[in-house]
């Protein structure tokens, strides 16, 4: 008789899994971020990654430490802290002081994500939140833009006149002054927060998640569509609306937030639309010349709601008996 | 058909590294351990003791319950006890201990049965122990006994979508006009006017040997299915090739299919033919430890062990050996188990294979909303799973979970979903028993 | 279960505090704790007219028909708060100008009423002062503490000096809304953990804590929980 073996693993089926943890959907995500970032550090230089890798450092060791003071499991080997601190550190001034970004990695991590119970747990994407609150509470310094001489030229213009307000393509249109060429807009070669500047980039990033199929084009799509479609209404250049500020940033990165953003396909486009008609109304309408995180936490906010209307049907008969 | 919907479901890797293999007969091993259960319904009490001598396809346990099959002797030799022992499923049973001689005699009972009416195919299908082999074991004879013309569509399931497995599409290839033959059979005794085999469309060789052997028979039709999992769960086939929607709690039967395993209506056409009952079963060995991957036709009752040695034995320690295939099959404790007539492969994992999940949070990632072939929202029950909501989870239709396993296969989270919701079905039956 | 005459007076400063246990005049609180001078403003003026009016309503409470119960308390209270109003409007008129609508809103604020109606009208005289003060205290210093967080988050400043105002860029959403919830919310985790969380058992409370008690068509009797 062969050799016996009496201890094997017992589990539950299924006993194969797909390739995919959640990791390896944070790499990703880091790894998309990746030429974004390139293209910051070009524009503004060596800083880009020093307040990058700060809020990285700074949202993981919030993240540790939180988890360690509520004695919970720790979780920063999911990388989901680490995405947290990138993508905030993308929407931040570069010139921003460090320790206002580290205040905005604490409201990230700590009020948004842990308090209401981690990973998975949080209501709105705690980045956003991060941002807005550094937005609303140090005004000044988080409108204070870089500018130099790799940017457009119609940035440089306003350089002599005012050199730290207005010199957001957005800023400028707000002031009525001559913005800077689409083409400049698409490549990044303007200012704004440091992650956002290059819609190439971040496209770059968004195909590279689709593929990867760590992202569905759901909100994006529709997302970017609806600020198209929006602009043409409102008649500005949709081109132009599309580039500026954060909509790329937000609607390939942000938006797609898995925790925060709806469950099915059709909820999803639903919560692009809406994230994109905010935006547009902010724009629009509102006194603030960008309206994309405002957006997307509106619609965070919604997130339950459109979840538990766009609920799949379950697969069974019509009401009645057997279909035949 | 104009189907209006498509099913969800999950791209597995295949793995069918056994596919294009024959398959071997294993020689008769030294002893052989019968279960006296091995179908849904009422066990078999045995009708040998210690001492009796036995042959090939000698009855040696039946039960008179109306749901029930048959057990036969897979070897002739000498029984050697009845004893009380583990069998796959972890519970005690009754099973006979029976030496070989190596003889492989057939039994005086071995004759082609004579079939001249219904009663007499029913009869036969009964007598021949066949139970459904893929996996469910619902005796053959049960399910065949309808009012004749009853029903209109006879689906022949060849999907065999779980990965790693392919005696099916061994049996397939190697055996196309029999089964054809027992389609026929079925469909004469029970008056059914249309037959449809469904093939997933990772065996071309078997739909091509198919339509072969069926030219000019309009009867008859060949499915190709989607190379998607789990096409070849019986709402999915038959929602796939008919176009008709079974719903929780409904037979096939109400919808007016009857839908049969392609190894299930080849015995029954075997012991049609030949008289020989269901003694062995074709299954795969295979997992990234055994030596020699292959199909084998093992007597029912051989040890797990034994087969694997068979197979050259094992590279390695195994961690885990599964019953079935990954993604529906079952990890047992220990190999010195049985097999049974609807175990389909046998496979030994170590390593990566064989890891345990790790829990961690839902990341509210939608996979498995995506993935599921009911359209049900596995997210949503599993939360409301936690926190003990049968109301929740009665109006999330967790009932109509099948349990395939595609959500906790996508979930990047680890979350044992299929597994949550067994119990979560358990709670809603228990809740509205009350 | 008779409390001693101390434990009434000390209840309401953290056991019972009235808006971080109790949770009653939440919104007045996050409205004017934006600076320290205005916490410690409001605190006083809710001290007097709490006390003041538990006083009234314990001492009335066999005159007041049951039925009428509630608006006979507002008149009550009203009267007070207007003499309030009166003497910050001549004393303090940059703190009346301050606090603003906020003073007048006093009648209806719901400490005031739950105490009315959860202990005045149940208690004597003396126990009513008692409790009003205790609770006024109580009131007083989350409201200044509060405030004192804020200003100095938000503005870099306690009660008008600066601190860090000048050399740290000040944290302006504190004063604003979001930083009043977040510290409120701080502020009821601290004390939560400081009574070890016997706040959370709202069994000893019932519904007595609730000012909407009375009207209140889910209103548990007895050992029922409050929400």
């Amino acid at each position: 008789m062969a050799e016996r073996h009496t201890n094997l693993i017992v589990a539950s089926a299924p006993h194969v899994a797909a390739p995919a943890n959640t990791t390896s959907i944070m790499r990703d995500v880091l790894i998309a971020l990746i030429p974004a970032l390139a293209v910051s550090t070009y524009v503004f230089g060596i800083r880009a990654i020093i307040l990058s890798v700060c809020c990285i450092i700074f949202c993981v060791f919030f993240e540790w430490i939180s988890r360690k003071i509520m004695k919970r499991d720790n979780t920063i080997g999911d990388l989901s802290a680490a995405v947290t601190g990138l993508i905030l550190a993308f929407n931040l001034p570069v010139r921003l002081p460090i320790w206002m970004a580290a205040v905005g990695c604490f409201i990230a991590i700590v009020v948004v994500k842990q308090i209401f119970g981690g990973l998975g747990q949080n209501f709105a994407n705690p980045a956003i939140v991060g941002r807005i609150a550094l937005f609303i509470g140090f005004a000044g310094p988080m409108a204070s833009w870089v500018i130099n001489s790799k940017m457009s030229p119609a940035i440089l213009a306003v350089a002599e006149v005012d050199a730290v307000t207005g010199a957001t393509p957005l800023g400028l249109l707000a002031a009525g002054q001559q913005v800077p060429t689409n083409l400049e807009m698409f490549l990044g070669l303007i200012s704004g927060s440091m992650g956002e500047i290059s819609a190439a980039a971040l496209i770059l990033g968004g195909i590279y998640l689709i593929i990867r199929k760590v992202i569905s084009p759901a909100i994006p799509v529709s997302f970017l569509a609806t600020v198209a479609v929006l602009s043409l209404v409102f008649g500005l250049d949709p081109i132009f609306q599309l580039c500026a500020g954060g909509v790329m940033l937000g609607a390939i990165f942000m938006a797609t937030d898995y925790v925060t953003s709806p469950i099915t396909t059709s909820g999803r486009i639903i919560f692009g639309i809406g994230c994109g008609l905010f935006t547009m109304l902010i724009r629009v309408y509102a006194s603030y010349p960008e309206g994309v995180s405002f957006a997307i936490l509106l619609m965070n906010i919604l997130t339950p709601h459109i979840d538990r209307l766009t609920r799949h049907k379950t697969f069974k008969p019509a009401e009645g008996g057997a279909a035949k | 058909m104009g189907l209006t919907k498509r099913l969800n479901g999950v791209h597995v890797d295949h793995s069918k590294n056994t596919a294009g293999m024959a398959i071997k007969r294993m020689e008769d091993p030294e002893k052989v351990y019968i279960p006296m259960s091995q179908n849904i319904g009422a066990p078999c009490k045995p009708l040998v003791k210690a001492g009796d001598a036995v042959k090939v396809g000698q009855l040696i346990g039946d039960s008179e319950g109306r749901i029930s099959a048959p057990i036969h002797s897979s070897v002739s030799g000498t029984v050697e006890a009845v004893i009380q022992g583990m069998t796959q499923y972890g519970k005690t049973d009754t099973s006979i201990v029976i030496k070989s001689d190596g003889k492989r005699e057939l039994a005086d009972t071995v004759v082609p049965p004579e079939i001249n009416s219904f009663e007499d195919f029913i009869n036969a299908a009964r007598d021949s122990g066949v139970v459904g082999l893929g996996g469910a074991s619902f005796p053959m004879a049960a399910k065949l006994n309808i009012k004749p013309g009853s029903v209109d569509y006879l689906i022949i399931n060849g999907a065999e979508c779980e990965p790693y497995i392919t005696v099916d599409h061994a049996v397939m290839v190697t055996y196309t006009r029999d089964i054809v033959d027992g389609i026929r059979n079925i469909m004469k005794w029970l008056q059914i006017p249309n037959a449809v085999i469904g093939i997933e469309g990772n065996k071309p060789d078997a739909i091509a040997a198919f339509r072969e052997v069926l030219a000019g028979d309009s009867a008859i039709k060949v499915h190709e299915l989607r190379q998607i999992y789990p096409q070849g769960a019986e709402r999915v086939i038959i929602y796939e090739t008919t176009g008709r929607v079974v719903s929780y709690g409904m037979l096939p039967l109400n919808a007016g299919c009857i839908v049969s395993n392609v190894s299930s209506v080849l015995k029954l056409q075997h012991y049609i033919k030949t008289g020989v009952p269901l003694v062995s079963k074709a299954v795969t060995v295979d997992g990234n430890i055994v030596v020699n991957p292959q199909n084998v036709e093992v007597p029912i009752g051989t040890m797990i062990s034994d087969v694997i040695e068979y197979c050259g034995g094992l590279k390695e320690e195994p961690k885990k050996i599964v019953l079935g295939g990954p993604m529906m099959g079952r990890a047992i404790p220990r190999d010195d188990l049985a097999v049974m007539k609807a175990n389909s492969a046998i496979l030994c994992f170590n390593g990566d294979f064989a890891q345990q999940r790790k829990e961690t949070a839902c990341i509210n990632c939608g996979r498995c909303v995506a993935t599921c072939p009911m359209s049900l929202m596995p997210a949503k029950i599993s939360r409301a799973f936690k926190d003990k909501d049968v109301e929740a989870l009665m109006e999330l239709d967790v009932l109509y979970c099948m349990d395939c396993g595609s959500c906790a296969y996508v979930c990047p989270a680890r979350k044992p979903l299929n597994f949550e919701f067994r119990q979560a079905k358990a709670m809603v039956m228990e809740a509205s028993k009350k | 279960m008779k409390k001693s005459k101390l434990q009434i007076l000390t209840n309401g400063i953290i056991r019972e505090n009235p808006v971080l246990v109790l949770v009653l005049g939440t919104c007045p609180t996050l409205a004017i704790s934006t600076q320290a001078i205005n916490g410690l403003g409001m605190g006083v003026s809710v001290l007097v007219v709490l006390t003041c009016s538990n006083i009234m309503i314990s001492a009335l409470k066999r005159i007041i028909p049951d039925t009428v119960r509630i608006p006979c308390y507002i008149v009550v209270i009203a009267s007070f708060v207007t003499m309030v109003q009166l003497a910050l409007k001549a004393y303090l008129p940059s703190l009346d100008k301050a606090l603003g609508v906020y003073i007048p809103l006093i009648v209806v604020n719901c400490i005031i009423l739950g105490r009315a109606e959860a202990f005045a009208s149940k208690n004597s005289v003396i126990d009513s002062m008692l409790d009003g003060i205790g609770m006024g205290i109580g009131y007083t210093l989350t409201a200044t503490v509060m405030a004192c967080i804020r200003e100095l988050l938000g503005s870099g400043t306690i009660f008008g000096h600066a601190v860090t105002a000048g050399t740290i860029t000040p944290f302006t959403i504190m004063v604003m809304a979001p930083g009043g919830f977040f510290i409120f919310g701080t502020l009821i985790a601290i004390v939560n953990k400081l009574t070890k969380g016997k706040v959370k058992d709202k069994q000893q409370n019932k519904c007595l804590g609730c000012p909407g008690a009375a009207f209140c068509s889910q209103k548990v009797e007895e050992g029922g929980a409050e929400e």
